[in-house]
């Protein structure tokens, strides 16, 4: 892979909006035939980044490549081979959703109509609706159409499950495998954790314009710890002397931890004599890594939220 | 409006329950949104009054001068463009003569234009549902928008009053003055209140009540044309514009037209908010229909996408070209018929009966340039919209160069107003019953192209420097342009002043003859301004609204 230019490859990027700065730094690279993620909270540069691979904005300072060129200079070019789903997706109200399709379609050089009806059916869109009746669902049903029923090389995705149902986002998770299984990549930033673990090779996290955290999924999920939640025989309080044992939240015979993977061996010994009733380790998630990077307090109560309630906190903090 | 919401919520919460709670607080939040739109309206109607007040007291300075013009003053011209000149021998007869219905026009406009902001173009964006979503009610902001709005007429008759009694103007006909055009004002408010509720879209609503207010200025046209004398007619009630004129300040001084323009404003509002509750948010009365599921190949293409998004501004222009050449015509027609050569007071005031014809027609022709430029600028400005409104982005992300995009909209802009300004004179010429040929006038009229295409400069030049402000910029250099080219000689300008402006630089033709120097002037001045706009444009970064 190292041999191949990647599909999109930022270093150091900044930007700036008269005063304020949107980008401050930023570095981001998807490697062809890769699904990568792009995470950050709102307001943190995800859609000024895209903007910029788009040539829609000019940065300020720093290198971005995409697909070997320049994506100022070479857009035209360029996006012959890419394809683009915005967030919030803008229709013309006067025309049809089909009509939509067939235009950026075009615009992108051509129209697979064998793949297109087969979009329309398997997300369910009338296409013979005005886009001003449609809800925000639809109209990003219609930018996903148009972007699927290409061939481009890179797909760059802007949060583009937004708006969708769940059965509607499996439709999608879907496609989006066939489209890594033909050797084709993919940038998505998303919101939602799951999503990015189900599909992503690689995970970019990014925080006020700067890159925080980068690099493969699973080689992320070992920099972090493992939360434990345990039920002694006595008072949890003891396992304060415990080496490894990190950030203990101890509530009488109950106790929820971390531990890194290097202490988890020691850690578990120790527990042994202690009678543990109750033992849940839940391994690290993106979400764990995610809310680590957002505030101390956030990182806090967010372990423990996802030990006691399970996935549905993670639901709740993805939607989020 | 996101950050207004919450606070609409608490404080309607604590007031009155029902369908108007919360309007206390739409009427100052619609204020807060809208008051440089509202002052610069009433202020720039307002000082017409003394502007043209102390022109005409300097062109008719004794009662001897005005007798003359009272002799000569009802042409039918004057009576189709600007009503029956019932009192042309007193400075107030004259003042309503030179200004009254451009104000009375012109605050149509503004509360159609006004009505539609805060109203549909609000639901259409979406606005308006988070209004509703909070403690206010169903009518609330509606209402709050009709007042307003409708405070605007009021104050703007105010001040004309006011400014008419500083003149020393008489009394009664002042208020009458203020009160007429006030009550005109009102009128559109329901018109367009009404409007608002017909049609879904904000652009639809604004469309619907330009051409409601040009039936009812034709049908006052028509009225006063064909009515014996200065007497009021029949025909004249049956445009709330008759109404307003046929209160006759500084004559008749007649005030139970102004009630019934009232009654009338207050009818069509209560039937708007009775047809608000009727609907769903977000409709008109009129259903969607369904279209194709496919684009042919033209619409596929950049020029045909913008053709099509163009469409119904350009139908309805060409439309109003259209309409309005004929009735030039017609008018010019009545005039040729009315004129007497051997009448000593024409022949004085003047200078003989082809010379004011010939001015006349380069009178129309000029009124079909600013048709054709107010066309333009409409169109072109659909392009900004397109940036703003986020519709771009997808556009260029696909393999579309940025000039292509934008060429295909100077394209239908260009064009369309060619061929209005062609179509225009040709119809005014033709219909006129030989007092001018078709070929003659349509190029008298074509002249004015470079002009058009100049305001289309400008717009350009100012999308690529300051995008957010373009279009509201171009539109007051456009207005502006168009006040001095009109009006220029009523704000005591001096011709090489008039000149110097892009409508009046054009020859006047066929009462002045033509001159190449001026119309390379501004086409060159045109592409020199598009040029740097679009270079500015390909280098600056996508802005939204």
């Amino acid at each position: 892979m190292s041999t191949t230019v990647p599909a999109v490859e930022i270093a150091g990027l900044h930007k700036r909006f008269g005063k304020s700065s949107a980008l401050a730094g930023l570095n981001l690279r998807v490697d062809e035939g890769t699904v990568a993620g792009f995470l950050g909270p709102n307001g943190s540069g995800k859609s000024t980044t895209i903007r910029i691979l788009l040539g829609l904005l000019r940065s300020d300072g720093g290198t971005a490549r995409l697909l070997g060129g320049d994506p100022w200079r070479d857009a035209v070019e360029l996006h012959r081979r890419i394809a683009y789903v915005p967030g919030d997706v803008s229709l013309w109200p006067n025309l049809t959703g089909g009509q939509a399709i067939d235009i950026l379609s075009k615009l992108r050089g051509g129209v697979d109509h064998a793949k297109r009806n087969a979009l329309l059916e398997r997300f369910e869109l009338d296409p013979t609706k005005k886009a001003r009746s449609y809800s925000k669902g639809n109209r990003q049903k219609v930018a996903l159409v148009a972007g699927l029923a290409s061939n481009a090389e890179l797909l760059i995705l802007d949060e583009p499950t937004s708006g969708l149902d769940p059965l509607m986002e499996q439709v999608f998770t879907e496609y989006i495998r066939e489209v890594k299984a033909d050797g084709r990549s993919v940038l998505l930033s998303s919101h939602i954790f799951a999503e990015v673990e189900k599909l992503c090779d690689t995970v970019t996290i990014i925080r006020e314009g700067r890159t925080v955290e980068a690099g493969r999924l699973d080689e992320l999920r070992h920099l972090h710890r493992t939360v434990v939640s345990v039920l002694l025989d006595r008072d949890a309080s003891v396992l304060l002397g415990v080496p490894g044992v990190n950030e203990l939240v101890a509530d009488g015979n109950h106790a929820t931890f971390t531990v890194g993977e290097a202490e988890l061996g020691g850690v578990l010994s120790a527990l042994s004599s202690f009678n543990p009733r109750q033992l849940v380790s839940s391994p690290p998630s993106l979400e764990d890594l995610f809310l680590r990077h957002y505030g101390g307090v956030a990182s806090a109560s967010g372990t423990a939220a996802v030990t006691e309630t399970g996935t549905a906190a993670a639901q709740a903090a993805g939607a989020r | 409006m996101s950050i207004a919401a919450p606070h609409l919520h608490a404080a309607a919460a604590g007031s009155s329950s029902g369908t108007f709670a919360g309007f206390g607080l739409s009427v100052r939040f619609i204020l807060r949104r809208n008051w440089l739109r509202l002052l610069i309206w009433a202020l720039v109607l307002a000082v017409m009054i003394p502007v043209v007040y102390s022109s005409q007291h300097e062109a008719f300075p004794t009662q001897a001068a005005r007798d003359a013009y009272a002799n000569v003053a009802n042409t039918p011209a004057i009576a189709a463009m600007t009503g029956l000149p019932y009192a042309a021998g007193s400075l107030g007869g004259i003042l309503v003569i030179k200004i009254w219905m451009t104000l009375a026009v012109a605050l149509g406009f503004a509360a159609i234009f006004l009505v539609t902001r805060n109203g549909r173009a609000d639901e259409e964006a979406g606005r308006t549902e988070l209004l509703r979503g909070s403690a206010l009610g169903r009518h609330a902001f509606s209402l709050a928008n009709y007042t307003v709005v409708g405070g605007l007429s009021i104050v703007t008759g105010l001040l004309i009053t006011l400014l008419a009694l500083s003149e020393n103007l008489p009394t009664a006909g002042s208020w009458v003055l203020g009160g007429s055009i006030a009550g005109v004002g009102l009128a559109f408010v329901g018109i367009s209140a009404l409007c608002g509720q017909l049609s879904s879209t904000s652009r639809g609503a604004n469309s619907l009540g330009v051409a409601v207010l040009a039936v009812f200025y034709l049908v006052r046209a028509v009225a006063d044309v064909n009515a014996p004398d200065t007497k009021v007619t029949a025909l004249s009630w049956f445009s709330p514009i008759g109404w307003g004129q046929n209160m006759r300040p500084f004559s008749q001084d007649t005030w139970w037209p102004f009630l019934a323009l009232l009654v009338f404003a207050a009818a069509c509002c209560a039937l708007a908010l009775r047809v608000e509750s009727r609907r769903d948010l977000g409709l008109g009365l009129l259903p969607d229909r369904r279209g194709p599921g496919h684009a042919t190949a033209l619409l596929a293409s950049p020029i045909g996408l913008a053709l099509r998004l163009q469409r119904a501004t350009l139908v309805s222009w060409l439309l109003g070209a259209v309409v309005a050449g004929l009735f030039f015509g017609s008018v010019a027609k009545a005039m040729t018929s009315v004129l007497d050569p051997s009448n000593p007071y024409a022949q004085a005031f003047l200078g003989g009966t082809q010379n004011m014809l010939n001015g006349i027609m380069g009178t129309f022709v000029l009124f079909n340039a600013m048709l054709a430029g107010a066309y333009a600028l409409q169109s072109l400005s659909g392009a900004r919209a397109e940036e703003s409104e986020g519709r771009l982005e997808s556009q260029l992300a696909g393999s579309l160069a940025r000039t292509r995009w934008l060429a295909a909209h100077i394209a239908v802009a260009a064009a369309g107003s060619a061929v209005m300004l062609l179509m225009g004179g040709w119809l005014t010429g033709i219909s006129s019953n030989g007092a001018a040929t078709g070929s003659a006038l349509a190029g008298a009229s074509f002249a004015y192209w470079p002009a058009v295409l100049l305001m289309m400069g400008v717009l350009l030049f100012l999308h690529g420097f300051l995008p957010r402000l373009s279009v509201s910029l171009s539109w007051a250099v456009y207005g502006v342009s168009v006040l001095v080219a009109m009006f220029g000689p009523l704000f005591s300008l001096s011709e090489d002043a008039i000149k110097m402006t892009p409508f009046g630089a054009v020859p006047r033709l066929p009462a002045e003859s033509f001159a190449l120097l001026p119309l390379a002037v501004l086409t060159l001045l045109a592409v020199v301004l598009g040029a740097l706009g679009i270079w500015r444009f390909r280098n600056r970064d996508l802005t939204g609204a």
